[in-house]
């Protein structure tokens, strides 16, 4: 203690006897205040900055919390979610099984029905056709004969002169004569 | 007009040709006038169109047959266009006809050829139906020329067809 008051008392109260380091007094007022200031801060801030920092570890605490529960809901959610897709897809592969089993059905009904109703118009056609040839038949028959008849009687009419119908007549006499 | 009444005036018409004497004449001319009615649809309008007065349609029936036929026959037919007959009067001859054949103790015989036959011819044709028949035959002749050649004869329900008419229908069917 000697020993830095007497540092201190040698020393130019106008002149620092270092650039960088303080004056002695200083050094102890500045350290005291400190001493003072920490000792006040431990005191009366610590409680407060205790109060604050638990009651921030609960509000974290409380959203990590509810962001658990979030989270529990969310994947939950997920879980339904992805069930009534996997029930959706389900449904739909249904749907289109009965769709194709339907379709199929569909198809082979129709061409069932189509070849039958194919194999009814290839009848119909063919009789159609056997009956006009039938009738073409019957009309070219009756046509050729009606033409044959008209050119018979032409020709026996232009062969009928005086002395066929004369032979007619007599022929006529001598059969009834002779058919007693 | 019911058979009764054309029977009624055949023989009113065969007492008539019977009193004047001419009742072969008058049946053979009346059957040719029938047949004239029938194939002529000229004269057969006329003698039934009611709104030529029947004076008219006698005097076209005197002047068609005047001078081919007896006056009875004229009269004859003219008194059946008098009292509005004339649609029977194919009808009356024919049973007049038939009556006068009866009467003779012959039966009618109609004969139709597409032309006109000669005396002789017409005899020989009676006597072979007389021959065929066994009876006396009334013959008559009619000229049709849908018969186109040959005879057809009508004795009773009997035919005898030997015309080309007939030959070439059947020629037709069997076509």
């Amino acid at each position: 203690m000697k020993n830095l008051i007497s540092l201190i008392a040698a020393e130019d109260p106008t002149q620092t006897h270092h650039w960088l380091l303080p004056e002695t007094a200083e050094i102890i007022y500045g350290g005291l205040a400190t001493v003072i200031v920490v000792t006040l801060l431990v005191k009366f801030a610590g409680p407060m900055v205790k109060k604050s920092m638990a009651a921030r570890t609960a509000k974290i605490q409380a959203e990590i919390d509810n962001a658990r529960e979030s989270k529990t809901v969310a994947d939950a959610e997920a879980s339904k979610i992805r069930a009534a897709l996997g029930d959706i897809s389900a449904e739909r592969s249904r749907i289109l099984a009965d769709a194709d089993k339907q379709a199929e059905a569909l198809l082979v009904e129709g061409r069932s029905r189509l070849e039958a109703e194919v194999r009814d118009m290839e009848a119909k056609a063919e009789a159609d056709i056997s009956a006009a040839a039938a009738r073409s038949g019957d009309e070219l028959r009756a046509e050729i004969a009606r033409l044959s008849a008209q050119a018979a009687e032409r020709a026996v009419a232009s062969a009928l002169d005086d002395r066929a119908q004369q032979d007619l007549i007599e022929s006529f006499i001598s059969s009834v004569g002779a058919a007693r | 007009m019911s058979d009764a009444r054309i029977d009624s005036y055949a023989r009113a018409l065969l007492e008539i040709a019977n009193a004047e004497g001419v009742l072969s004449e008058v049946e053979d001319e009346l059957f040719r006038v029938a047949r004239t009615y029938e194939s002529n649809d000229q004269l057969r309008g006329t003698l039934t169109d009611e709104t030529i007065p029947v004076e008219r349609r006698q005097a076209i029936v005197e002047k068609l047959l005047g001078g081919r036929s007896t006056n009875v026959t004229a009269q004859l037919v003219s008194f059946i266009i008098g009292a509005g007959r004339a649609r029977d009067l194919p009808a009356i001859a024919d049973k007049l006809v038939q009556a006068a054949s009866t009467q003779q103790g012959s039966e009618v015989a109609e004969v139709r050829s597409a032309v006109a036959l000669s005396a002789d011819q017409q005899q020989r044709v009676a006597s072979a139906l007389a021959a065929k028949t066994g009876r006396k035959i009334n013959l008559k002749f009619v000229v049709d020329p849908s018969v186109m050649g040959g005879l057809v004869a009508t004795v009773g329900d009997t035919v005898i067809d030997g015309s080309v008419r007939t030959r070439l229908d059947q020629l037709k069917s069997r076509l």
